[in-house]
């Protein structure tokens, strides 16, 4: 069983849920304090930097996460080939500490940076629509953040990132359409999670862990979820809802262990 | 310290100790201090009495209309008023009785003074509240009330409105707290004094309830007082004397009574309390636990001792300081934020420090953030500060406990004065429907809404804004459910104040029925202007007389006449302006429900196509202060009358139905009446609802009268509308008859996304999805 390490920095606010996720696709979730001897993690076959506010996203969000000597260690661990999902602010730590996309480990190539939308300025909490990449399949979850676009005026870069297929989910119609594609936060290219260049490493804006369960989503979504959830009764309501296959695909990974292919 | 002298004397002194310390009791209430102690009052003393004995923390001028018509006892309540939270028993499981424990409150005058700092120590001290019960807490609700957006003050109501929310988005999405609801109403009566109540929901196991008293125990070992938290600082300094004060000019500056925030160190804290609540309770370790609120530190440990039967002494240079030299008063009493207090038994402090200083690193993570021994537990009922070498305060405990209680004279309210000129006639109701769309208090909360962490702990089973409730499923790998909702017309308690307490709770009762969940317990906050004010107190106690009387009619569903109890509340007064301004009398209830099995939670907008619409409740047409009328600035009468009887079969009967047959969906009928709530079922929360109603009201009005139809469309006397599946109509019939409530099948689901209604064969209303949320849905885009 692939034992996970959900790192607390002080400030996050999803790692009871992400544990929980970890848990549900059978892996262990362990929550680790960001103060512990770093070297704790070598014992450990992944790990997921959760949401929240680390260091109340002073600087910018992630900024000061980023420097903590745990993730410097976390870095050495991801040099071996074990995997890293950072989810939300974990997904901004990874950015600020150079991790995702990586083309130059431990370079900072990106941003994510406050949220563009005409409709609404500030924090924003809504169920959004993303193509999971390697699945193609279409999945909701909910975005909750004030800062998620991912950007850069690097245009090689994006063009890089393309070729090499790294986007991991993008924002998309309910129906998986690119036309009019519903983007929360006006991210470079729709992407919502992104991989790095060569290392197993995931940054994703919205919350796999808020739609590991189809009673967590609402009933009015659009596509096969939406009807998947009107019509699930009683022990079916318990069951995986589309964030699972994020977390499968992570555990599987850090389970198959160094060297093993996270995507 | 003077001799005592004369009464008059005493009065002539205590007038003058008002002035210099420019507290905001009375020379009377400080002639009553002189005479307790038996001395003039130190500055500290004076300075804690203020605050202790002050509107906001003594309710003494609302005390004895609470006691004598809120009933706060059934056989499912752990803990009524009086702890920082209420406490109920929702279900057992192994023995062990599975709690929520609930807080609300107001923070009115901070937050028209400083919304976003005021706002968000709003949220900051009710999840403390929650949290000191040793509980988890799952969610939050606000109710706001601002002014008028597009009037004489719209500029600063509509910074306020925005600070609010800002602010409490920026402290509730921090600490990972997902909103489960509340309500908005602008109106120009809050121009000068916002409302912003703060509701907090948590979850705790019967027997790890936490006391905010110092333990039995304590007799016999020895305990010390402990504070945890931020460094004390001069900020919040008589925040509930300001609270308990008509807003002026010079208040409007006092903005050094407003709290400071601080989500990130709050989390932290929340993370470290769990470990520490862990380990106490493993080695069987009793304490007294206490978020600081209002009255500073010596208002939670005089409280903490007190409760305990124990006198305290604590040692005000032992408090950590965020500025050096702070005078004793001030140590004493400024409200820093993000602070609790305990009192733990002398052996388990240095664990207790280590916890906090070491293992969560504190002091790393905040500047002068600790924990530190500050005092101890005394055997004498006596409450002393001690700093460096001097007593600066020294009071018996139970003159602080009882404080001054005062039954003021009440006078029938004024009705609201009418609008001159002839009486609108009754337009198409289409195009009122529209209308009524577009209008801030009935337009989508969704602006509001998409600030706030809706499913943060992944719980969320029914968002905030989603339904007519929400509702979260805590207790994980349960099905077992609690919503909640949150609502206070301020319109109908205006005109009828009675009506309005009443409407108060049987609108949230009705909210939470609507989702499935069976009512198990309320909280208020009662928001009014001066009680000083004859006209107020008579509103403030015709208001709490309908609450009373509705939480007896609605009763705790399965038990033997036992009333929906009353657990946790709160009074805010003197929301009024120097100009004499009041705010219309507000009291905000909030109804928790329960549900065994989500498979029963109910979203509140339509489903499936072919499945038929009930009609539950008849439209009796009263339209005074209904939204409709409110659009050409009448009021009309009467309001809305409670019926209780009828309310009390309605709710029973949409719960049995749902319990045997699975509503599709439910949705209750409130502000504007039936339209709005079809309208409502159609668009769904995001206003792209895709399937549609056809409603016939024929049998629903008796005449076809244009001026009978808008009224059954837009009066908003209690109902709901029930979606029900395909082949479950006969059944649901049987049972709403045997029942013997009004009933009536109005129509079907179409898979048409528009509302059509008919009667004798004419549309009334026929508008497409599109059309119903153009308005609706941007009407409070621009404010937020």
């Amino acid at each position: 069983m692939a034992k996970i390490a959900i790192i607390q920095f002080p400030g996050v606010n999803c790692e009871y849920e992400t544990a929980r996720a970890v848990e549900s696709v059978g892996g262990t979730g362990e929550i680790i304090r960001f103060n512990v001897n770093p070297r704790t993690l070598s014992t450990h076959d992944g790990f997921i930097l959760p949401g929240g506010f680390a260091y109340e996203d002073r600087v910018r969000a992630g900024a000061i996460a980023a420097k903590d000597e745990i993730v410097a260690a976390l870095a050495e661990e991801v040099d071996r080939g074990k995997p890293v999902l950072g989810i939300c602010n974990g997904a901004q730590v990874l950015v600020e500490a150079g991790l995702v996309p990586g083309r130059k480990p431990g370079e900072v190539e990106m941003a994510l940076a406050p949220n563009e939308n005409p409709d609404h300025a500030g924090f924003y909490c809504r169920w959004v629509y993303l193509r999971h990449e390697p699945s193609g399949t279409i999945l909701p979850m909910p975005a909750a953040h004030a800062e998620g676009r991912f950007a850069t005026d690097d245009t090689k870069l994006i063009t890089e990132i393309k070729d090499k297929e790294l986007i991991y989910c993008q924002y998309v119609r309910a129906d998986g359409s690119g036309e009019r594609v519903y983007n929360p936060n006006g991210s470079i290219s729709d992407i919502a999670g992104l991989s790095a260049f060569t290392r197993p490493v995931i940054a994703l804006m919205p919350h796999p862990e808020r739609a590991n369960w189809l009673y967590q989503l609402p009933q009015y979504l659009v596509g096969e979820w939406g009807e998947r959830r009107r019509r699930a009764r009683r022990e079916e309501l318990m069951g995986p809802g589309p964030g699972r296959v994020i977390f499968k695909e992570f555990v599987e990974a850090a389970e198959k262990g160094p060297g093993g292919r996270y995507l | 310290m003077t001799e005592m002298g004369s009464a008059e004397k005493d009065l002539k002194t205590a007038a003058d100790i008002v002035t210099e310390y420019d507290l905001t009791l009375t020379a009377e209430e400080v002639a009553e201090v002189i005479k307790l102690l038996g001395r003039e009052p130190s500055k500290t003393e004076a300075f804690i009495f203020d605050v202790a004995w002050s509107e906001h923390c003594s309710y003494k001028s609302s005390r004895w209309a609470l006691k004598r018509y809120l009933p706060t006892t059934a056989s499912n309540v752990v803990l009524g008023p009086g702890e920082d939270a209420g406490v109920v028993r929702v279900f057992r499981e192994n023995g062990v009785g599975k709690c929520i424990a609930v807080a609300h409150e107001s923070h009115n005058h901070p937050s028209q003074v400083l919304p976003v700092e005021g706002a968000a120590t709003g949220i900051g001290g009710i999840v403390r509240d929650v949290y000191c019960m040793g509980a988890d807490v799952v969610g939050c609700l606000d109710p706001l009330r601002f002014g008028d957006p597009e009037g004489d003050h719209g500029h600063r109501t509509r910074s306020i409105a925005r600070g609010v929310v800002d602010g409490i988005w920026r402290y509730a999405n921090p600490i990972g707290v997902p909103n489960l609801g509340g309500d908005v109403y602008f109106d120009s009566c809050y121009d000068d004094n916002c409302l912003v109540n703060v509701i907090a929901l948590g979850i705790v196991d019967e027997d790890k309830i936490v006391r905010s008293a110092v333990p039995r125990i304590a007799h016999d070992v020895h305990y010390f007082i402990m504070v945890v938290g931020k460094p004390t600082d001069d900020t919040g300094v008589g925040g509930a004397s300001f609270a308990s004060a008509v807003l002026d000019d010079e208040a409007e500056e006092s903005k050094s009574a407003v709290q400071v925030h601080d989500p990130f160190l709050k989390r932290v804290l929340t993370v470290a309390n769990k470990e520490m609540l862990r380990r106490a309770r493993e080695r069987g370790i009793e304490i007294g636990w206490k978020d600081t609120g209002a009255g500073g530190l010596a208002g939670a440990t005089s409280e903490l001792a007190a409760a305990g039967d124990l006198g305290a002494k604590i040692y005000l240079d032992r408090v950590p300081l965020a500025i050096n030299g702070l005078p004793p008063e001030i140590i004493a009493v400024a409200e820093t934020q993000e602070r609790y207090v305990a009192a733990i038994p002398a052996f388990f402090a240095d664990e207790f420090t280590e916890i906090y200083n070491e293992i969560y690193d504190l002091p790393r993570v905040f500047p002068g953030a600790c924990a530190a021994v500050i005092g101890e537990i005394t055997r004498e009922l006596e409450y002393e500060m001690i700093h460096g070498e001097e007593v600066v305060a020294s009071i018996p405990l139970d003159a602080l406990t009882t404080g001054p209680a005062y039954k003021r004279p009440t006078v029938p309210a004024s009705p609201p004065i009418e609008p001159e000129g002839p009486q609108p006639v009754p337009g198409e109701p289409g195009k009122t429907l529209l209308q009524l769309l577009a209008t801030p208090n009935v337009c989508s909360r969704r602006p509001v809404f998409d600030h706030y962490d809706k499913n943060v702990q992944g719980n969320a089973v029914i968002e905030a804004g989603e339904s007519d409730a929400g509702v979260i499923a805590p207790w994980h790998g349960s099905r077992r459910a609690v919503a909640a909702a949150a609502d206070g017309n301020p319109f109908i308690t205006r005109l009828d104040p009675y009506a309005g307490g009443a409407h108060a709770v049987l609108e949230a009762v009705r909210n939470v029925v609507a989702v499935g969940t069976t009512p198990i317990c309320i909280t208020d906050c009662l928001n009014f202007g001066s009680p000083e004010e004859p006209e107020v107190m008579w509103s403030f106690v015709e208001a709490v007389r309908g609450i009373g009387d509705a939480c007896r009619a609605v009763g705790l569903r399965g038990s033997d006449g036992e009333p929906l109890p009353i657990v946790s509340g709160n009074v805010s007064f003197y929301n009024q302006s120097e100009t004499g301004a009041a705010v219309y009398p507000t009291p905000v209830v909030c109804v928790f429900g329960y549900i065994d099995d989500i498979d029963r939670a109910t979203a509140g907008y339509l489903q499936f196509p072919d499945n038929a619409l009930y009609l539950i409740g008849r439209r009796w047409g009263e339209m005074g202060a209904s939204a409709a009328y409110r659009l050409d600035g009448r009021w009309g009468t009467p309001a809305p009358r409670p019926r209780f009887e009828d309310e009390r079969l309605m709710l029973q009967v949409v719960l049995e139905v749902n319990e045997t047959l699975l509503n599709a969906s439910c949705h209750d009928i409130s502000d504007g009446g039936l339209a709005v709530c079809l309208a409502e079922m159609v668009m769904g929360p995001s206003g792209a609802g895709q399937l549609g109603a056809e409603i016939d009201l024929t049998d629903v009005i008796d005449d076809n009268e244009p001026e009978e139809i808008y009224k059954a469309l837009f009066c908003e006397n209690g109902g709901y509308v029930v979606e029900m599946n395909q082949g479950c109509e006969y059944a649901a019939e049987l049972i709403f008859e045997a029942a013997g409530v009004d009933w009536w099948r109005i129509g079907t689901v179409i898979d048409d996304p528009r509302l059509v209604v008919y009667m004798d064969g004419k549309p009334v209303i026929s508008e497409t999805v599109e059309s119903l949320a153009e308005p609706w849905a941007g009407g409070l885009r621009e404010l937020f």
